[in-house]
């Protein structure tokens, strides 16, 4: 499978701390790659990195075999990236309707086709009756759903999700597993970060383990969670 | 957007009929039609991208400038140096937005107030050119179709469309695409990249637009004034002026400026012919009054009711 999204040798250092070291990936269409590890590993960091919100210390990033290294991280987003925040970052002042128009308009010059757009991923999200709440009144669930509206209005190849099932009660979490499963059916290349090992399990082609900034493991969900390396940085050793 | 046109239209048959009915309260009236079209410049940039700038005097002083100097100097009617002096403006702003927009926090405030003061400085040392301390008169005007631009009406009628037109130009913008993204990177910089906007852009064009709007309205300030001082038109006063006339009213919001000019050229008006030097008291206690009870301004606080009150008999319905 040709790859959407390759990254090789990703090291992010903060001062004299490597907080991500030597790590690479790769991602194909309709894949889902998904990054675990104990907290503090680096999978945000390398996430940040990866979407050109934290600066690199070395390494290669292409989309589509195009070197985007250089590129700041709104014009990755115009290439093709999406991504939502671990901890939602909605426009506050903004309607429901507004903030995914926002979105929408990096694609749709005029107003009533950016409308459309944005009324159609609130549909596909679940949200489209609350279109006119203001976005700072939405519960828990439904600024998920609104962050993900807004990365799927930027029309993405690759989606970046971090934690997007951290919080969610049992009903709300299935249905944003099967809403993920649908993204990657659509043939759009998933890269989630999360904590949720049923989600990660369920969803994960392919998952990639970090632990202290290191690449620790890497393969299918059940090969990674029998490997003793990963039990060991999840549990710790006698 | 058609009620706000409506309101527009509003403003505008209402502000052509004034004259005529209010012949003696011109001056007050020019003053207001100024400082709304000025606040609401700047709202551009002040509250609908979140750049507050203190340093919106150095635009008002190009503008009259250019028209003074102009005029004086090289005969050049002031319709040709406001559209100069807003190429100016927006040049000037391009350059001090590019040195400071990329510094978050208070940074970008902070050193509008320096440009103003270099502005000021200038005006000051270079003497050949501005009449240095004294100020500099403007002494003829042409007379386009007969109209005589010393009369007061005729500055009427130009601060009218001076108000008008940055008042149509924002209720085009809050519609459209750069509407959302100013708002967008006000909000939230990180999350307005995540959408593939550029932030520093963005705030640049608001600037360059709040900065040749903003010396338009100081070029028709300048044949008002007809003697202009640096010390007056650079104040920090009016800076903060400006500034305030647009949060009191309402930040981000399209009549919340004009509602401003209404109210603070209003207040200070009645107040200083009561109170004479009280003008200033007048501005400290609003200035509490409304960071005290409606942080949003005078138009923000009514427009959130009403946003909430609509989506509250959505629900219901």
């Amino acid at each position: 499978m040709p790859n959407v999204l390759r990254a090789d040798g990703i090291t992010v250092k903060f001062g004299g701390v490597t907080a991500v070291n030597n790590v690479g990936l790769s991602l194909g269409s309709g894949e889902i790659l998904g990054l675990i590890g104990p907290n503090g590993a680096g999978k945000t960091t390398l996430f940040n990195a990866v979407t050109g919100f934290a600066p690199m210390h070395s390494g290669r990033i292409a989309l589509l075999d195009r070197d985007i290294t250089a590129l700041p991280a709104f014009k990755r987003t115009r290439l093709g990236f999406g991504r939502t925040f671990q901890t939602e970052r909605p426009f506050e002042e903004l309607t429901v309707l507004e903030n995914v128009l926002v979105a929408a308009f990096l694609t749709a010059k005029r107003r009533s086709e950016a409308e459309r757009l944005a009324m159609s991923v609130l549909e596909q999200v679940g949200l489209a009756d609350r279109a006119h709440q203001p976005a700072l009144d939405l519960n828990l669930a439904r600024r998920r759903r609104l962050e993900l509206a807004k990365a799927l209005a930027v029309k993405p190849k690759v989606i970046f999700l971090d934690e997007i099932m951290a919080g969610l009660n049992p009903p709300a979490l299935r249905e944003m597993i099967a809403f993920v499963g649908s993204l990657s059916a659509q043939g759009l290349a998933v890269l989630m970060v999360e904590h949720i090992m049923e989600a990660i399990i369920e969803l994960s082609d392919h998952v990639i383990v970090l632990a202290s900034g290191e690449k620790i493991a890497e393969g299918t969900p059940q090969q990674v969670t029998s490997n003793e390396r990963v039990i060991e940085a999840y549990l710790g050793t006698d | 957007m058609t009620k706000h046109l409506i309101g527009l239209g509003v403003l505008l048959a209402v502000g052509m009929a004034y004259p005529a009915i209010f012949p003696n309260n011109l001056t007050i009236a020019i003053s207001v039609l100024l400082f709304a079209g000025w606040a609401t410049s700047w709202d551009l940039l002040g509250g609908w991208n979140g750049q507050v700038s203190l340093g919106h005097a150095s635009f008002v002083g190009l503008g009259a400038y250019f028209v003074a100097i102009g005029e004086g100097q090289f005969g050049l009617a002031p319709w040709w140096t406001m559209a100069m002096a807003a190429a100016v403006a927006a040049v000037l702003a391009y350059f001090w937005g590019w040195l400071t927009f990329s510094l978050r926090g208070p940074y970008f405030s902070l050193s509008t107030i320096a440009v103003a003061e270099i502005l000021r400085l200038v005006a000051i040392n270079e003497e050949w050119l501005s009449g240095g301390a004294t100020g500099v008169f403007i002494a003829t005007l042409p007379e386009p179709f007969g109209i005589d631009l010393f009369s007061r009406t005729a500055q009427f009628y130009m601060a009218l469309a001076f108000a008008t037109v940055v008042i149509a130009t924002v209720i085009v913008i809050s519609r459209v695409r750069f509407g959302y993204q100013l708002r967008a990177v006000r909000e939230d910089e990180d999350s307005a990249m995540a959408a593939g906007i550029d932030p520093t852009a963005t705030k640049l064009k608001a600037f360059m637009l709040s900065a040749a709007l903003t010396s338009i309205g100081g070029g028709i300030y300048g044949i008002v004034l007809a003697f202009i001082e640096p010390h007056v038109i650079f104040a920090l006063l009016l800076s903060v002026q400006i500034a305030l006339t647009a949060i009191i009213g309402g930040r981000g919001t399209i009549w919340g400026p004009a509602v401003g000019a209404i109210v603070l050229i209003g207040a200070g008006e009645m107040f200083r012919t009561t109170f004479a030097e009280a003008n200033m008291l007048i501005y400290g206690i609003l200035i509490l009054v409304v960071v005290l009870f409606v942080p949003r301004g005078i138009v923000g606080e009514l427009a959130r009711r009403h946003i909430r009150r609509l989506y509250a008999k959505r629900a219901q319905g």
